[in-house]
């Protein structure tokens, strides 16, 4: 509650995040002032066999993450108890939640320090992250301050388009490789594109082909679901 | 979490704000509200914010060009028209891209000083004078994105509840999202295997291995791939599974 009356008062106009260190710094104050113990920031790209979990930024423990392991960070993160934006954020309570976490999850959870959990769903202009708030108590962070933090975290992130490109290497295509994805996810044949963007057949398909590369994907459907789900086309 | 839980949650909850009910209610299975209901929703916020004129844009699937869904002027979509011009329309799309902050473009340097107290807003500069305005960017889990836009000479955004508003427009806009999905999906339903194959297909697998997998015949899984795309009234296996994730038939 003291933290909620701290947070009050202050309706400063929010400084630009230049650099990693302001990224951190400024989660580490919201997770003060929320009444948090830990955070953990990370995007979560779709593979063949599992999601692929990239922490963004965290002040768990080296073992805290190593031991939970990112399947189950991932699940936490993109679980049922994670909520969008505008949504009513519910908590995972380790030790209360067997349907969702495991008895030895829960139990690993609340020794590491992360009784409770908030899982936030972000949105960073098109790109979409995910945010955990964690303490070792639960009941600790009060519920709701929690739909302000969420967009909070949407604004100060979208403040930060150079950090988070540098940490998630987001749309990594050219304009040109985009262009003809976006043309064949609307069912174009290679001939096709190469009529509507005025380039041969064979440029077309080197285009996509380095597209099909950059996103790691196998082929043509998986690239462009990959592109879809990152919100690049 | 199953359903009589939620339905608890759902009861348990105080429902005074009437944005966030909207999500609520969608997140169980009840019916979503229709367009009509939205846009009565958006007034109650354009209310809040002081604003005269107010409209939801939908970005295409491309993100160059925004499209009105309905604004105050329903059922027609006059003010977005007009809200639109004078170039705010590619400002607002070349903004929410990048960021989910809100935008504010104002005319005068007293309005413009107030505005600027907003934490985290940025300005824009329309070409043609334009008054004084506010924009939300919004988006779902499936990549649909859109812009509340409120203006009015009236319009005085508070500080303090702007995150709450900002909250309820994103749940307005979720609950849009499902009414235009629902709208857009009279094909016959999709078969659980149907589905299954294509998840498998947007996941890179060729047809021999969903064959392998699922323990079809190649035949068989090309057969469920060919329908699905018919049903999704699409041209190839590629645009079928376009389709179906801006659908949010599968994800």
């Amino acid at each position: 509650m003291i933290a909620l009356a701290a947070r009050n008062e202050q309706t400063t106009v929010a400084a630009r995040l230049a650099s990693r260190s302001d990224l951190t710094a400024f989660f580490m104050n919201l997770t003060d002032e929320i009444g948090a113990d830990g955070y953990m920031l990370v995007a979560i790209a779709q593979d063949q066999e599992r999601d692929n979990l990239q922490i963004i930024a965290s002040n768990w423990i080296y073992d805290a993450i190593q031991l939970a392991g990112h399947a189950l960070i991932a699940g936490l993160a993109q679980g049922p108890f994670a909520s969008a934006p505008g949504g009513r954020p519910q908590s995972l309570i380790a030790s209360q939640a067997p349907g969702v976490l495991g008895g030895e999850e829960a139990r690993l959870l609340d020794i590491l320090g992360h009784a409770e959990i908030f899982a936030l769903r972000l949105h960073v202009g098109r790109q979409r992250l995910f945010v955990l708030f964690s303490a070792a108590e639960a009941g600790r962070i009060d519920p709701t301050v929690m739909p302000r933090t969420q967009l909070e975290c949407c604004y100060a992130l979208s403040q930060a388009p150079s950090v988070l490109a540098a940490a998630t290497l987001q749309d990594p295509l050219s304009d040109r490789e985009r262009e003809c994805l976006f043309w064949v996810s609307e069912g174009k044949t290679t001939d096709e594109v190469a009529l509507i963007l005025g380039v041969s057949a064979n440029t077309v398909n080197s285009y996509i082909t380095h597209a099909i590369q950059k996103l790691s994907a196998s082929n043509r459907a998986m690239a462009i679901a990959t592109a879809i789900r990152s919100g690049i086309i | 979490m199953s359903y009589p839980q939620a339905k608890q949650l759902g009861r348990a909850s105080n429902c005074e704000q009437d944005a966030s009910c909207t999500s609520h209610a969608a997140a169980i299975g009840l019916p979503a509200v229709t367009l009509a209901d939205a846009a009565k929703r958006c007034r109650w916020i354009a209310v809040d914010l002081g604003a005269r004129d107010f409209a939801l844009c939908l970005a295409s699937a491309d993100s160059s060009r925004l499209t009105p869904c309905f604004d105050s002027d329903y059922p027609s979509t006059m003010s977005a028209a007009r809200l639109l011009g004078g170039g705010i329309g590619e400002h607002l799309m070349r903004h929410a891209r990048q960021s989910t902050a809100p935008c504010w473009w104002a005319d005068d340097a007293d309005t413009a000083q107030a505005f600027s107290a907003l934490a985290w807003t940025s300005r824009i500069e329309p070409l043609a004078r334009s008054g004084r305005g506010i924009a939300f960017p919004v988006y779902t889990d499936r990549g649909q994105v859109g812009l509340f836009i409120f203006a009015g000479p009236e319009l005085s955004p508070d500080p303090q509840s702007l995150h709450d508003l900002h909250g309820r427009c994103f749940a307005l806009f979720d609950a849009v999202a499902r009414i235009n999905a629902t709208q857009s999906r009279e094909m016959p339903s999709m078969s659980r295997r149907e589905i299954e194959c294509l998840k498998l297909t947007s996941r890179g697998y060729t047809s021999e291995e969903i064959a392998k997998l699922l323990k079809l015949s190649v035949h068989t899984a090309n057969q469920y791939l060919t329908q699905t795309t018919q049903k999704l009234n699409a041209v190839n296996r590629m645009h079928a599974v376009a389709k179906a994730l801006r659908l949010g038939l599968i994800d």
